[in-house]
This record gives C-alpha cells, sequence and structure tokens, in this order.
C-alpha cells in the first residue's frame, strides 16, 4: 500500500495584518493578516523546519517543490538533507518552476515508492513570493511550508488515485530575472485558467478511482485567491462544507506549500474512512484521492497545533526587513575548503563527546574542553532544543530588525552554545526559558548565501 | 615556581597625549607625540632605546601592522622592534615583554609603545577581526560583556542602576583629567535614561571609541638613579589566558574572569601582595563597559565575588575611597584606544606613585595596580608597580 505516513507544516511566527498594507497605500484591506517570514527566513528555511518535524525517522528521499528557492543551481533539497543530519545515500531533488511544483513532487514521490525505488520519502512544499508593492498579490501572498511523508508502511491515508495535466495557461508567472510575480488576475483567467483545470482534474480523479463525488468527505484545493476554490467544489459536486478552509485570512496564499499544507491539515482532522481530495494548480493541475487508514488512530493528533505570532504594526519596518536577504552583501565570503571541513559541526551540528568525562561540546575540537583528554572523542550530533543561559539586547549589531538578541544555550543532552536568537519578543527573554534551534539565513555575501543557526522560544 | 621580577626593572620616564577625536593627526603623529613625552620625561634621547615594543590591536591604514610602524614614526631604524597584539590587553602586555627583556639584562633601556588610531575608521566601534564566520555572530564588544552582566545579574542582583554609579565615579574622575576623551561629570539619571547600546549598557555604561597613544621608558633597576631619583619599580607581572569561546563552556559560570584572578594572583606573588584591598592603594583597572569594573573588583581580590555592587555602592572605590580605583577617569573617560590604553593606564600609575597626579592624586600612593582584559575576558595582564 502506498500513501502519506506523516505530515507537518512551518507556518512563521511574523504576520502582517491586512490593514497595515491597506493603510500604507491608502487602499482597501483583505480581510485578515498574512503569514509573513521573518528576515531570516526563506522557503529553504522553512522547507527545513518543516522536514525537521518529521525526524527522526529517517527518509530515504527528501523532495523540495518552490517557485522562491534560494539558489537557480544549488540543490534546495540536498542542503535540508544535510542541515537535518541526514546520510549521503538520501536521494533529493528540487521541483521548480511552477506552482504545482509541491504536488508534483508529491505526485513522483507516490510513483517512487510504488515503484520500490523508495520505501520513505519527504516531500516538501515551500513557498516565500514577493507581490510587487501595492499590488492585488502582495496583499494575498503568505509564507509557508508543508511536508507530507509517503512509504509503503504504516500509512495514514492510502493513494487511491493520482491525476496530472497541463496546461500553459497565462494568468501569472515570474521570469528568471523578475523580483515580483506578474499576475493577470481577471475573471476570465480564474474561470478559465484555475477553475478550468482543477474542475478537470478533479473529474478524471473521481472516474479513475471510480468515486462519487459525495464520497468525498475532505477537499483540500489550492487556491489562487481564497474564493474559486469553492467554485470548483461546486463543479465537482462536493458541499461548502466539507472543502478545507483556504486559510485565506491567517495565512495567505502560499505558492507551492499550499496543497500540501491544506492536505496536511485535513489529515489532522480526519477520521479513518475519510476520502480526501487534494488539487494543486499552476499551468495545469495535479490531483490526488486518499482514503485516511486507521492508522491515522495512532497519531498524537492534532500535531499542528497554532504556535505563538508576532504582528507586524508597521508597513515599512515590514518592508525593510523583506528586502534585507536580497540587499545585505556584508557576510563573508567562504572557501569551500573551511565550509567542507566545518559541515558536520556547522550544517549537521555534530558536536565533540568525550567518552572519559561524558561532556559534549561545540564547537568540534581536537581535545576535551573539560578533562583535556585527547583519547577516542567522537562527533555526536547535538540535540536542538535547551534552555537560555543568559543572553543581551544589542542595538550595536547592524541588524534590520534591532536589537539583536544573543542567546547563550545550554542544549538538552550536553554542549552550550552561543547563537543569535529570532522570532522573540524581546521584552519577554529571561535566563531559563526553553528555545529550540533553528536554521536561519545569515547575513549574505555577494556570491553566497549563509544559513546558520539561531534559537528560537518554544511554542 | 619561577623567580620574581620584583625591583628588577624601573620605568624611568611616561608620556601620554591626550585622548580624544584626534582626527588631525595621523598614527605615527601620536606615535612620536608620545614616545617624545616619555624620552623626554625620562631624560633620553631615542638614540638611548635598545629595543622597542609597540602594542596596536588593529592595523588601519597601513599603521600598527607590524614592527615597522614604530620604526618610521619615530625613524628609529636598525634596533629591535617587535608588535604585540593580545585583544584589548595589547598594551600591558606590550610592557610586561619590555620588561622581561630587561630584567633579563639582555637590554638595559627599552620603549613601550601604545597607538591605536580608531578614529580613522569609517565604522562605528570596532569591528570583530579573525573570529570565526557563523561563531558568535551577531556579539559586538558590548554584547560579550552585556551577556555576563545579565547573568550576574541573575545570580547576585544588581542592575543598572549599580552600574550607573561607575559610571558617575569614572566620569567624576575624568572631569578632573586634562588627558581624558571626556571631562564630563554625569548624573545617575542621565546614565539611566541614555539610550541602550546592547542591554544592559546604555551608552555611559560603555567607553567611548578614542584615538590615543602612551609610551614608556624602563630600564634596569639598578642603573635608573643614573636618569632620575623619582623612578618607579616594577614590583609585579601576572599575565593569564583563558578560552576565547567562553560561552561554548557549559562550566563557565559568566559573571567573572578567571583570567584576571590568574593574572592578579601571579603579579600579587611576585610583589609580595597578600591583601591586596589593604595593600594596593590605587587601581587602574579594564572598565571596558560599567560592570566589568565590578567584576574587576571581585577578580582582583579587592571583594569577594559578587560582593562588587556592595564596593562600588559603599563609595570604597571612589576617589575618596579606601581603594580609588581609575583615578584617572578609565576606559570610561578616556575611550580605549585598545593597544594605547594599558600604557596609558601605567602612565596614570607612574605619575600617582609620584605624587604629580594633582586634584586627583590619591593619598599615601605607594602601590599602584594596572589591569587590562582583553576578548570576552580571555586575555588578563596585572602590573603592579611601586615607590622604591
Amino acid at each position: 500500500m502506498t500513501g502519506i505516513t506523516a505530515y507537518s507544516t512551518y507556518i512563521p511566527r511574523h504576520r502582517l495584518p491586512r490593514e497595515v498594507i491597506a493603510s500604507a497605500w491608502a487602499s482597501r484591506a483583505t480581510p485578515g493578516a498574512k503569514a509573513v517570514a521573518n528576515f531570516d527566513e526563506d522557503s529553504l528555511t522553512m522547507a527545513q523546519a518543516a522536514v525537521w518535524k518529521l525526524l527522526p525517522a529517517a527518509p530515504d528521499a527528501i523532495y523540495f517543490g518552490s517557485t522562491s528557492a534560494p539558489h537557480w543551481q544549488r540543490s534546495s533539497a540536498s542542503l535540508i538533507a544535510a542541515f537535518c543530519n541526514l546520510p549521503a545515500e538520501t536521494a533529493t531533488a528540487d521541483f521548480a518552476g511552477s506552482l504545482r511544483a509541491g504536488t508534483t513532487a508529491l505526485r513522483a514521490a507516490l510513483d517512487y515508492v510504488t515503484a520500490g525505488s523508495s520505501a520513505r520519502a519527504i516531500v516538501v512544499g515551500s513557498d516565500s513570493r514577493d507581490g510587487a508593492p501595492e499590488s492585488a498579490e502582495e496583499m494575498i501572498f503568505g509564507d509557508a511550508a508543508a511536508a507530507i511523508e509517503v512509504g509503503n508502511r504504516n500509512v495514514i491515508a492510502e493513494l487511491l488515485a493520482h491525476v496530472s495535466r497541463s496546461d500553459d495557461f497565462l494568468d501569472e508567472w515570474r521570469r528568471d530575472a523578475d523580483r515580483y510575480v506578474t499576475s493577470l488576475a481577471s475573471k476570465f483567467s480564474t474561470t478559465r485558467g484555475y477553475e478550468a483545470n482543477a474542475i478537470a482534474a478533479g473529474q478524471a480523479l473521481l472516474k479513475r478511482a471510480s468515486i462519487a463525488p459525495e464520497n468525498i468527505t475532505r477537499a483540500a484545493l489550492a487556491s489562487l485567491d481564497g474564493r474559486s476554490h469553492l467554485n470548483v467544489a461546486k463543479a465537482l459536486g462536493i458541499p461548502a462544507d466539507r472543502v478545507e478552509d483556504s486559510r485565506l485570512k491567517e495565512i495567505g496564499v502560499t505558492g507551492a506549500a499550499m496543497p500540501l499544507l491544506l492536505l496536511a491539515e485535513a489529515l489532522d482532522r480526519a477520521q479513518p474512512g475519510d476520502v480526501i481530495l487534494c488539487i494543486g494548480y499552476g499551468d495545469g493541475a495535479d490531483g490526488f484521492l486518499f482514503r485516511v487508514t486507521e492508522e491515522i488512530a495512532k497519531l498524537p493528533r492534532p500535531l499542528l497545533a497554532p504556535g505563538s505570532v508576532l504582528p507586524h504594526s508597521s508597513y515599512p519596518i515590514y518592508r525593510k526587513l523583506r528586502e534585507f536577504l536580497r540587499e545585505d552583501t556584508t557576510g563573508p565570503e567562504l572557501s569551500n575548503v573551511l565550509w567542507e571541513r566545518q559541515e558536520s559541526q556547522n550544517v549537521r551540528l555534530h558536536g565533540t563527546f568525550c567518552p572519559l568525562c561524558g561532556t559534549l561540546q561545540f564547537p568540534i575540537a581536537p581535545i576535551c574542553q573539560n578533562c583535556h583528554n585527547r583519547d577516542g572523542l567522537v562527533e555526536k550530533p547535538l540535540q536542538r532544543r535547551g534552555q537560555l543561559f543568559t543572553f543581551n539586547k544589542d542595538y550595536l549589531y547592524d541588524s534590520p530588525a534591532p536589537p539583536t538578541v544573543n542567546a547563550v544555550v545550554d542544549l538538552e543532552g550536553g554542549g552550550r552554545l552561543l547563537c543569535q536568537m529570532t522570532d522573540v519578543d524581546e521584552s519577554k527573554v529571561e535566563i531559563g526559558m526553553s528555545v529550540e534551534l533553528v536554521l536561519r539565513r545569515m547575513r549574505g555575501a555577494a556570491s553566497m548565501h549563509h544559513y546558520y543557526w539561531k534559537c528560537r522560544p518554544i511554542g | 615556581m619561577g623567580q620574581s621580577i620584583k625591583d628588577k626593572v624601573a620605568v624611568i620616564g611616561v608620556g601620554c597625549t591626550k585622548f580624544g577625536d584626534r582626527f588631525d593627526q595621523s598614527y605615527e603623529d601620536l606615535a612620536v607625540e608620545a614616545a617624545f613625552a616619555a624620552f623626554g620625561d625620562a631624560g633620553i634621547g631615542p638614540e638611548r632605546v635598545e629595543a622597542a615594543w609597540l602594542g596596536t590591536y588593529s592595523p588601519y591604514g597601513g599603521n600598527g601592522k607590524a614592527s615597522v610602524a614604530l620604526a618610521d614614526s619615530l625613524r628609529l631604524y636598525g634596533k629591535p622592534i617587535t608588535r604585540v597584539e593580545n585583544f584589548c590587553a595589547t598594551g600591558t602586555d606590550a610592557f610586561r615583554n619590555a620588561c622581561m627583556a630587561v630584567a633579563s639584562g639582555v637590554y638595559d633601556v627599552a620603549l613601550v609603545l601604545g597607538v591605536e588610531k580608531l578614529k580613522d575608521r569609517p565604522t562605528r566601534g570596532i569591528a570583530r577581526e579573525g573570529v570565526h564566520p557563523y561563531q558568535g555572530d551577531g556579539v559586538t564588544a558590548p554584547g560579550m560583556f552585556a551577556m555576563s552582566a545579565n547573568r550576574y545579574f541573575h545570580r547576585f542582583g544588581g542592575g543598572r542602576e549599580t552600574l550607573a554609579k561607575v559610571a558617575v565615579k569614572n566620569h567624576s574622575n575624568g572631569a578632573l583629567n586634562p588627558r581624558a576623551h571626556l571631562q564630563i561629570n554625569v548624573t545617575e539619571e542621565q546614565v539611566l535614561k541614555a539610550p541602550i547600546i546592547s542591554y544592559p549598557f546604555g551608552l555611559y555604561d560603555c567607553c567611548p571609541t578614542t584615538d590615543g597613544a602612551a609610551a614608556a621608558v624602563i630600564c634596569r633597576a639598578d642603573m635608573a638613579r643614573d636618569f632620575r631619583d623619582d623612578y618607579v619599580l616594577v614590583k609585579g607581572l601576572g599575565m593569564a589566558v583563558t578560552s576565547g569561546r567562553p560561552w561554548f563552556d557549559a562550566c563557565y559560570e559568566g559573571v567573572g574572569f578567571a583570567s584576571t584572578r590568574a593574572a592578579a594572583a601571579e603579579a600579587y606573588r611576585m610583589a609580595g601582595i597578600e591583601n591586596p584591598v589593604k595593600e594596593v592603594k590605587l587601581a587602574e583597572v579594564h572598565d571596558c563597559f560599567t560592570w566589568t569594573e565590578i567584576s574587576n573588583y571581585e577578580d582582583l581580590g579587592f571583594c569577594e565575588k559578587g560582593q562588587g555592587i556592595h564596593f562600588i555602592g559603599e563609595g570604597r572605590s571612589a576617589l575618596s575611597g579606601d581603594l580609588p580605583v581609575n583615578p584617572s577617569g578609565g576606559l570610561k573617560s578616556f575611550g580605549h584606544p585598545i593597544g594605547a590604553s594599558g600604557v596609558r593606564m601605567i602612565y596614570e600609575v607612574v605619575t600617582q606613585l609620584r605624587e604629580q597626579a594633582g586634584p586627583r592624586q590619591v593619598k599615601n600612593a605607594d602601590i599602584g595596580l594596572a589591569h587590562n582584559l582583553g576578548g570576552p575576558g580571555a586575555v588578563a595582564c596585572v602590573v603592579v608597580l611601586g615607590q622604591q
């Protein structure tokens, strides 16, 4: 049996209330707020966070789908595998070029498992797209990642059928050098592009699986506007109350992540026997039908508890943070020699374990920090949670969002490290608080992106 | 256990520039100003110098990178010159190395010169140099000590009000010193209301960024009287290095500096000091940030760990207290042109021991101490000087 074995989502903590955008441009606000990446997040870091939630179960493949990958040439999936400390034997691939990147990666992973070339693959859809300032896209685009693990054991939702269709319909695109998405949003685009493709995919699926629309209990339908997916459901004969909320009000339209995010949310509420329809749109459509199994009852659900949020109150500050990573070139240019030699330390977050005194320490060193023993020291991964030993709140460091909170963290299982704290209300920083280590973009160099670890409050 | 340096080396001349925004002077100008003031004080010409040590932390614009920066400034060619860099303890470590060479008997007369031209740079404060590209990214000089201060408050109490007392005291002393960068008096209220630089430090908790130079001429003690009668003797030297990555060590308590404790123990042993709070009559200590001075009281053995808040609170380190600390005004008033600071402290201690400090003169000053602390508290150097 091929199907879904686990799921997770990653929603950035920062929210931009749409009223804040509207007041900046003296325009009308779409209701609600959108989830926005912090200045140190991108589609890669969000995806890594979503994948990390599904570990330590060891996948044999990581497939990354996005239209906003930080590199044209350098595999995000390979980076995610390394930052998740997965072995070199992990198969990796990046899917891109379409809002269907997430669902296309899911389709590929399901087929690999069915074919027997993969036993457990994690598919992660992630996007952090930009609409032009003052555009409708700026109002509705949100940032998020969602990961779906597929396999053939302990399946919580069995694949019944999938379909894919291609349609070079001109409604939304971004050229190689474009910063912002260009959109021809209109009634024509919605009906001829989105609705026509989604409906066709849905009808093909129902036919292929010989399932009547009234048997669909949950429909996870990606949407370009947070509304027209209801027209698709209606056309397919699925009652509106079985359609997953598009999350336009709380998160936004999240690109390649959106169909996987809605699928994960459907799974988080599903009962054994539910039939879930999932459709992703973009240059055609991908559709999936899953039947939820008894196995889902073993999961400690809900898994997707909403976390704390940090609302922006200023559009200029939001805009400054949004620009920061693209414009900053004040970081170091590293040699690949240094990068490679310290890969297990900086990327995989390994420390040194001393077998004589039992001290786990960071960074990697040839002599034990505690007992000065040199014999038998081994590399060991650090745990990525801990408590705050001390901190500062620094206004001198050149940051787009001062103060920079520096944190000294005592990790569970041993090891202490100094790093920046992120996603935090600085007035709530206190010694002893619980934090988790998270992967973040550091200051960029002229020719390279830097990724390293920060910590943030848990919850 | 090695021998003691006690009474083997004498300071026969000191010089110090005005510290401040020396926009119109170059690195070489400051080096010449300080060195020739020291030569004049010792009554010698540069040709009398047999070897020299230059303290510069951070070369900029071609100045201070190596020995040639001293050679070309002073036109002192054909002699052994060594550039010393050891974080913020650069100045005292240059002095220490010169003392070791003279004590060995290899050289009779040596020059120590500390110069730093921080204000030639386009940036604020001091850039982090030669550090790991990721580990500790985000940490600034005040930020490093701010983490200790927050841990210290968590453990022993105290807060920004305690820190403000140090700023008020040191600015009050600096207001009496014509060579200080900032010659101002501040109130606790002003200190507390200043903008935060790195919490818990506000603007007045941080030393300014400054240009300056200072110099000392030393010689074998047994020939010091050939130069002057009121020479000062080196009584003890201590230096210790601890980890440059203290925040990666789970055993580090984060409330003080073992480097200072070890350096002080060594210097006190050499000087024969058993009860520093009684025997040391004045101390120039490394108050890069106000909290650092509080920790220094403890690490130098003036009081127990955790009691520094009371040492300042009870006025014991004031000019009128039983152990005046930073009578010069400290880094707080002088700023911290890094390589110059330690030598500038020695200038102050010598001036006090010679009873030439004017309105800031400490009474009965027969033993004085200079203390530098570098990096994240990883490098400490303690110099004890005394009257004959």
